[in-house]
């Protein structure tokens, strides 16, 4: 699997127009400087040869330097992890609480003016544009209110309630469009569940509705939930991209855009893989979650 | 936004003189420039390197001319003053002595002086990644007279070498940083400069800090702030309200749809800096439909200038008659830009056999300013019965498909150089393999001219040589001049003592905050 997405990166990064040495020597016209680069940075190699030299120093876990600023990748990499990380812990967080008692009611009071408003609130959350959220936050709470920065990232763990401010309305930009997916979901799946032959059982027996909510329908309720925020969780790390322009936080999608539009191979090639992985591993605890809520599904 | 030129010459010249009598410390008004305080930058994109030998990019230069200092320095005439380099002689056209400033030293302690010089040249001549080959291949050795002298010697005769050294090409930086550090220099440059303020750290896409220089052997004015810190922040919009809130001090860069708003506001201030920049785009005489004559100068006479510079550059910036800027000494402004004429472009379609028009495509950047000229382009030459597809890159792409001259007409956007020879030499002489002469033009006449205006060195004659070269740039067209963009910063109202100087740099030597 991950040797076809990293072949299949390597093809698409070398066949697109334009390379490194041009990139980096743009404002220059001196081809016999731009020729000796290439060489040395060994481009002038046939693909197979390069990939191939690639992965055989992957597999002794080398992953190459920046052609930019000659920096081993995984160092570029791990710098730009922390926040990234902040950003999609704290982005998921704000996803869960905001949709878990939005889903939960609406499910509830099925068909009632607070299920309009739940399912509303999703559709918002679904349709608008990420950027667009992020300056309308921006206008609101960092220029006019200013109560929050506007851009720039302070890391929580060294700042701690400073570093929390600055990534407070990035977390809420990309938590409120995983909120949506995620209280929809929830919201399908407990109308399914509270349909359920148990459900009316256990009402039967007297319990109460919060005991019946929480005890049995959240619990089965939850898989196909487990499974959105299992994928979410996947592509927030290196795709939190455009929140990351916006803000000018210091993360792993700008790093990799930038490192795309400059051709930078190795860079990106790193860190595409490293998503790749991460997303991978993702999944497989995603895999063990659902093994605990429903013991029907443990892996044996 | 429909600013009609009038009403934006007026405006600017309002706010111009409100900047000259409130805001900035002039011979009239005496303001004592206080210490301290940091000067927050916000920047469009990251730096690329600390290295200015290595420099490609217009971002690393705005940070260099902080740190480092070139032999020579430019005025806000474009004048070229003392820099490092005291005085300067020419015994004769082939080589230039210069006397170095006693007294320097790098921020590591060590002494600039003659050695230093010559090891700052021999790298930019010798290191395998470095730019400024180009830039100093003229010069062909560097010789240590005394300590505080240095030889040039010349290839040929070059007029335009002086004004090349006010940038990148004369700076220098401490050898003994060169050789302790190595590649390392491209992302620490502690004590690698001379200039008023030296490198503190850099965590790259987030932020840079210098700091003030206190042994900087110039005692008259500044360095004032205690810091500089410079942030990139990509989005536009973002990085306006940080300034209009307060969380930044300085934008280097305000987009002309911005620029009204900035300057209705109280809080701001900006500076219309007229560059050096020119915006054109190449078209490719290898290749039809741009290999014959008459069609280019179609496309010329059908395109709209002053529509294009009003509508979508609101008027940030001038209508451009050739290469050289309204702020050069070179410019000729007797050689109008070419009107539209669509009479003429029909006649010149027939003249090019093709009167029913003809189709080509337009590469260009991938981003909303060009996107939207390319469509009014697009518009104005349907209405000459000419058919342009628009093909949207990125930035490597681009100089990819210049290179390899894969285009009909491409985007060619040039920051520009104090000597109009930057702005003119290497794109239009017949140059064989790659070069930035994307056109493929080879013309005897041209090339004779271009040649001249390097080895003449009265700037009168000079002068005439560059007009006549606009007017042969004007009928063989192998670029079609849209725009001399203006720069506007801004800044916020504590900012005081900034001088700009057309090249765009923003140097912070003087600069205070009240």
């Amino acid at each position: 699997m991950l040797v076809l997405v990293t072949a299949g990166v390597f093809v698409l990064l070398h066949l697109t127009p334009g390379d490194p040495v041009d990139a980096m020597m743009a404002e220059s016209a001196d081809a016999t400087a731009k020729e000796s680069l290439r060489r040395e940075l060994g481009l002038d190699r046939p693909l197979a040869v390069q990939y191939v030299a690639w992965m055989g120093r992957l597999l002794r876990g080398d992953l190459g330097r920046s052609i930019r600023n000659g920096e081993p990748v995984l160092e570029n990499v791990s710098r730009r992890l922390r926040p990234s990380l902040e950003l999609a812990t704290l982005a998921m967080t704000t996803a869960l609480v905001v949709a878990f008692p939005i889903a939960i009611a609406s499910a509830v009071r099925h068909n009632t003016g607070v299920d309009r408003a739940g399912t509303t609130f999703a559709l918002f959350g679904l349709c608008m544009p990420n950027f667009l959220l992020a300056l309308l936050l921006i206008f609101v709470f960092g220029v006019t209110l200013r109560w929050l920065p506007i851009s720039g990232y302070l890391d929580p763990l060294e700042e701690g309630w400073l570093g929390l401010r600055s990534l407070v309305l990035p977390a809420v930009t990309l938590g409120l469009a995983l909120a949506a997916v995620i209280t929809r979901t929830l919201r399908s799946s407990l109308l399914e569940a509270l349909g359920e032959d148990y459900v009316r059982t256990a009402r039967a027996k007297g319990l109460s509705e919060s005991v019946v909510i929480r005890g049995h329908v959240l619990k089965n309720a939850l898989i196909p939930v487990v499974t959105v925020v299992g994928l979410q969780l996947g592509t927030l790390i290196g795709g939190a991209v455009i929140t990351e322009y916006v803000f000018a936080l210091p993360g792993v999608g700008r790093l990799v855009v930038d490192a795309v539009f400059a051709r930078d191979y190795p860079l990106v090639q790193g860190v595409i893989l490293l998503i790749a992985l991460g997303f991978i591993v993702t999944n497989l605890a995603v895999d063990l979650l659902y093994g605990w809520i429903d013991p029907r599904i443990r892996i044996r | 936004m429909d600013v009609s030129r009038r009403q934006f010459v007026t405006s600017s010249v309002t706010a111009a003189a409100a900047v000259a009598a409130g805001a900035w410390p002039s011979a009239a008004v005496a303001q004592t420039p206080k210490k301290g305080g940091t000067l927050r930058v916000g920047f469009y994109i990251e730096a690329a390197t600390m290295d200015p030998h290595l420099s490609g990019s217009k971002v690393d230069r705005q940070i260099y001319h902080n740190i480092y200092e070139p032999l020579v320095v430019l005025d806000t005439k474009l004048g070229i003053k003392p820099g490092l380099a005291e005085s300067w002689a020419q015994p004769d056209a082939k080589t230039l002595v210069f006397k170095l400033r006693r007294g320097v030293k790098f921020h590591d302690g060590t002494d600039f002086n003659a050695e230093a010089a010559k090891f700052n040249f021999d790298r930019m001549k010798t290191e395998p990644k470095s730019i400024r080959k180009g830039e100093v291949a003229n010069i062909d050795s560097v010789e240590v007279v005394d300590p505080q002298t240095i030889k040039v010697n010349l290839k040929k005769p070059d007029a335009s070498l002086l004004a090349t050294l006010t940038d990148r090409a004369g700076m220098m930086v401490s050898p003994k940083v060169v050789q302790e550090r190595g590649v390392e220099l491209g992302r620490n440059a502690k004590g690698a400069g001379t200039g008023p303020f030296e490198f503190v750290e850099w965590i790259k896409d987030d932020h840079l800090v210098i700091k003030r220089n206190d042994n900087y052997w110039n005692k008259q004015g500044g360095p004032y702030l205690d810091r500089v810190r410079y942030r990139p922040i990509p989005d536009d919009t973002v990085k306006l309200q940080s300034l209009q809130s307060g969380e930044i001090d300085v934008i280097d860069y305000v987009q002309p749809r911005d620029v009204a708003a900035v300057k209705a506001d109280q809080n701001a201030v900006v500076v219309d800096v007229p560059s050096l920049a020119d915006f054109a785009y190449q078209l490719n005489f290898g290749r039809p439909p741009f290999n014959v004559k008459a069609l280019r100068q179609a496309v010329a006479y059908a395109v709209d200038l002053e529509q294009i510079v009003k509508g979508v550059w609101l008027n940030v910036g001038y209508p451009a008659n050739g290469p050289i800027p309204p702020t050069s000494w070179a410019y000729d402004k007797s050689i109008p830009f070419i009107k539209r004429d669509p009479a003429k472009a029909k006649a010149k379609l027939a003249e090019g056999g093709k009167p029913g028009g003809f189709e080509f495509t337009m590469t260009t950047n991938n981003i909303p300013i060009s996107v939207q000229e390319a469509e009014v382009i697009q518009a104005q030459l349907r209405e000459a019965g000419i058919t342009m597809k628009i093909k949207l890159v990125d930035a490597s792409t681009l100089i990819s498909d210049g290179n390899a001259k894969n285009f009909d007409m491409i985007s060619f956007q040039w920051s520009g150089r104090p000597d109009p020879d930057g702005n003119i030499y290497q794109f239009f002489h017949t140059t064989p393999g790659t070069s930035f002469n994307w056109s493929g033009i080879s013309n005897e006449k041209l090339d004779t001219l271009l040649d001249r205006s390097r080895e003449v060195s009265s700037q009168a004659e000079r002068k005439k040589i560059f007009s006549d070269i606009t007017r042969i740039l004007q009928d063989e067209l192998p670029m079609l001049f849209i725009i001399h963009p203006i720069e506007p910063k801004a800044f916020s109202q504590r900012v005081q003592g900034y001088e700009p100087i057309p090249d765009g740099m923003m140097r912070f030597k003087d600069v205070w905050l009240k």
